[in-house]
């Protein structure tokens, strides 16, 4: 169970579907982790079917059901439930972006101590991005461009604000200073989500400090 | 929740099983009759239909066939048919806006709102407490609040947009948000939320 969470906000965003792709992904890879907030999620998606419920109905169209049915007799068989997925390493979403193995990934390394790989750039300007630290490194201060949601997906990590493991999520002001450093018995992995830096109001909602050097 | 609409959720519940159980078109199309007009609401709703004229009757046939594709998979000890409907529909909305936009990526909505392996013993329990209430409380909400909370769940709309669109402070739309989510929340127990 993770100590930190997505907002309520976010949550609700992700249960209604208005949550941009990478942000929703990101707190999928935290529901992945996280009991509680999927528990959230689904109070929130029981909400929303009450509402859905108390639409005022549309009428359908005459022969709908009729050319749902000829779709249908194309292919008969309704499916049995699904088998259980194979264990993964990451959450399945992250799998899936990863394609192959970590290694086939694009890395580039912009501080000591830490890789990244960009995964996705979504349709609002954020982007996702996959985080490697090796174990008990530590990455020298800096500070954000933007604000920037950082997900554990594996091992774990400290600065100065508190030590953090799989599933917390975390939000990472425009201005915070740290120096992050990866526990010393494993390396860590993170899902990490910054605004593109072109953007002066990014899609998170704050604003971000073009003068700033990441 | 009223006798009717427990029973409503009885008889879903059971007509969901058939379909399962025996591909019932009689079943799949009572089914049909009662969700589809509501799916096509949500498809208006969405704004769906800016996009073409089509597409809300669309995502009725969308959402109707992972229906019938995923009865097998509905669990009525997990959730109401009007939830597990409805999820369907959201995800089919955000496939269907993602084929159309020019933005395109390999994940699938079913990739990420993928909740299925969580087995809560006590979801219907708790689903069943959660919708008594929310549709005893929703018509006490403040018209402000109700109104709200209709755009943030329904519409598509980010916090942010609906903020734009109703030309508010996007703090006063969450506030709004929040205060009628304690409202229709209330009565059931902090240790439960």
């Amino acid at each position: 169970m993770s100590n930190w969470h997505p907002t309520n906000d976010q949550l609700l965003e992700f249960a209604s579907g208005t949550g941009s792709s990478a942000m929703s992904i990101a707190i999928s890879t935290h529901l992945h982790f996280c009991q509680a907030c999927r528990h959230q999620v689904h109070d929130n998606e029981s909400m929303a079917a009450v509402l859905f419920e108390e639409q005022t109905r549309a009428d359908l169209a005459g022969d709908g059901f009729d050319r749902l049915m000829s779709r249908i007799q194309n292919e008969p068989t309704v499916s049995a439930p699904k088998a259980p997925k194979a264990p993964s390493r990451f959450p399945p979403v992250i799998e899936k972006l990863i394609h192959k193995d970590t290694e086939s990934l694009d890395w580039r390394s912009p501080m000591k101590n830490l890789r990244v790989s960009q995964l996705l750039k979504d349709e609002t300007g954020l982007i996702l991005g996959l985080h490697h630290m090796k174990s008990g490194g530590r990455v020298p201060h800096h500070t954000h461009r933007g604000n920037e949601i950082s997900v554990v997906i594996e091992g774990g990590f400290s600065d100065e604000m508190g030590s953090y493991g799989p599933g917390d999520f975390i939000h990472l002001a425009g201005e915070h200073f740290h120096s992050p450093q990866a526990d010393a018995d494993g390396d860590c992995w993170l899902l990490s989500l910054v605004e593109a830096p072109v953007k002066l109001t990014g899609p998170l909602g704050w604003l971000v400090n073009p003068f700033l050097k990441p | 929740m009223t006798e009717q609409q427990l029973q409503d959720r009885e008889h879903f519940a059971n007509m969901l099983e058939k379909v399962a159980a025996s591909q019932d078109t009689q079943a799949f199309q009572a089914i049909y009759n009662h969700f589809g007009p509501l799916i096509k609401a949500f498809g208006v709703s969405s704004g769906l239909h800016y996009q073409g004229d089509h597409l809300p009757e669309e995502l009725v046939q969308e959402v109707m066939m992972t229906v019938w594709r995923k009865a097998g998979q509905f669990d009525r000890r997990k959730a109401a048919p009007s939830t597990w409907i409805f999820t369907i529909a959201r995800n089919q909305r955000i496939d269907l806006l993602r084929k159309l936009s020019k933005y395109q990526n390999d994940v699938d909505a079913d990739d990420v709102w993928d909740l299925e392996g969580d087995t809560d013993l006590f979801g219907e329990v708790r689903e069943s407490r959660i919708q008594t209430h929310v549709k005893n409380e929703l018509n006490h909400l403040p018209i402000e609040q109700k109104q709200i909370v209709a755009k943030v769940f329904l519409e598509d709309k980010s916090h942010q947009e609906v903020a734009s669109e109703l030309n508010l402070p996007l703090g006063t739309v969450k506030s709004r948000v929040r205060l009628a989510m304690q409202k229709l929340k209330t009565h059931l127990g902090a240790n439960e939320l």
